[in-house]
């Protein structure tokens, strides 16, 4: 039978330690409040 | 004699642990973008270079590095934040729409959700059936097919606790199924001339991890990557509902635990970047954005899918094509084949008969 588990080695190991979505929201909240406040002026592209 | 187990790294140290992979992340990110640059300076001097955008270039370099090389594991924690920049990404997108734009699209997408749901869950079933698949691998499979790809497998994995040998399959079926939509979708997008929004709408419905959907949708423009993000977004609310529904049913078949709070177990798989998306949106569409400052927040979230995109690239490994076996494969390709062509159809028909663009 084929190895079948090897697969997602690579999954198990890229977990995170954190809660990804409380510190995405975090992390988009307080650039909006720094964009919001003029702190960051413009983000180019 | 008892084994001396490794004290836990400390806050700091694991968050410098992180700090490798997100570089070689950020790193391939700026090379795509970098290279998108020098093939439109080389191609206006008469130069031949590959016509190909940024979003490509990311996963391409990020594709060679993990499948050519072997990622160090040093860079490992700092790859799995790819998760982080996805929904930073998706949250950010929120400043692009406005709150009637969310609940009007948004809403219109739930219904098909429900309608790719309900269709999806039972086809998959008969496939894994007709295939003789192990059962709880067939309901990971319609799980992880029909609503949001890995992250539904691994939510669905504490609720039904299938053997640890199926979740991995159905996991590697998945990413294998979403490689493959990243080269197909956007070719049939062109063939069928199909505008930006319904493209996006598109592959938002069908292609399964949250991940390769944005990608799918902005490889064919930026447009249609936001409203992938948007379906996306509509089609992962109901992973809560899809994966109570298998615990239950597994619990009655004594093969799983009772889930004994509902609510809570509803509130603990609702992806919350969720609510982060529809704040961001809110906040923009009461004015509390100027025009300038809502620029700025769509810009920085294509900063943040950047990174998002060249984890793609590296989490993919090509060689598990054919380390996994071909009946639960073929049973993956079958159930994606139905799920595209049937989202396409409804898609056909909103847009082209239901007059939208």
């Amino acid at each position: 039978m084929s190895p079948r588990f090897e697969a997602t080695k690579a999954v198990t190991h890229l977990k995170l330690a954190f809660n990804a979505d409380a510190a995405a929201i975090a992390i988009a909240l307080a650039f909006a409040a720094l964009i919001r406040l003029n702190v960051i002026h413009h983000i180019g592209w | 004699m008892p084994t001396p187990t490794a004290a836990p790294a400390s806050r700091p140290r694991q968050l410098l642990a992180l700090l490798p992979g997100t570089l070689l992340l950020f790193g391939i990110g700026l090379a795509g973008k970098l290279l998108e640059s020098l093939g439109y300076t080389l191609r206006a001097r008469h130069i031949y270079f590959p016509h190909i955008e940024y979003v490509l270039w990311a996963i391409i370099l990020g594709l060679l590095i993990s499948n050519v090389f072997t990622v160090p594991e040093i860079f490992r924690p700092g790859v799995a934040t790819y998760e982080l920049w996805l929904k930073l990404g998706i949250v950010l997108v929120g400043a692009k729409f406005v709150l009637g734009d969310v609940l009007h699209i948004g809403g219109m997408s739930l219904v098909l959700v429900f309608i790719e749901l309900a269709l999806s869950l039972t086809v998959m079933t008969f496939l894994g059936k007709f295939f003789g698949l192990p059962p709880k691998l067939t309901s990971l499979l319609a799980i992880g097919s029909s609503i949001c790809g890995v992250t539904a497998i691994m939510a669905a994995q504490g609720a039904i606790e299938p053997d640890e040998e199926d979740t991995s399959t159905a996991i590697a079926a998945i990413l294998t199924l979403g490689a493959l939509a990243l080269f197909t979708f956007p070719a049939i997008g062109h063939a069928l001339h199909m505008g930006q929004q319904s493209y996006g709408i598109w592959t938002g419905l069908a292609v399964d991890n949250t991940a390769e959907a944005t990608v799918t949708g902005a490889l064919y423009g930026d447009v249609a990557g936001r409203y992938a993000v948007l379906a996306k977004t509509a089609r992962s609310a109901f992973i809560g509902f899809v994966v109570l529904g298998y615990a239950i049913y597994w619990a009655s078949q004594g093969k799983a635990a009772i889930v004994k709070n509902k609510p809570l177990f509803l509130w603990q798989k609702f992806p919350k970047f969720i609510l982060g998306f529809v704040a961001i949106s809110i906040l923009a569409t009461v004015g509390f954005f100027t025009a300038g400052q809502l620029t700025s927040l769509s810009n920085l979230s294509k900063w943040a899918f950047l990174p998002a995109f060249a984890g793609v690239g590296l989490r993919t490994q090509l060689r598990d094509l054919v380390n996994q076996g071909w009946r639960p494969i073929l049973v993956g390709v079958l159930g994606e084949i139905f799920i595209a062509l049937l989202t396409l159809g409804m898609v056909f028909a909103v847009y082209h008969h239901g007059g939208m663009q």
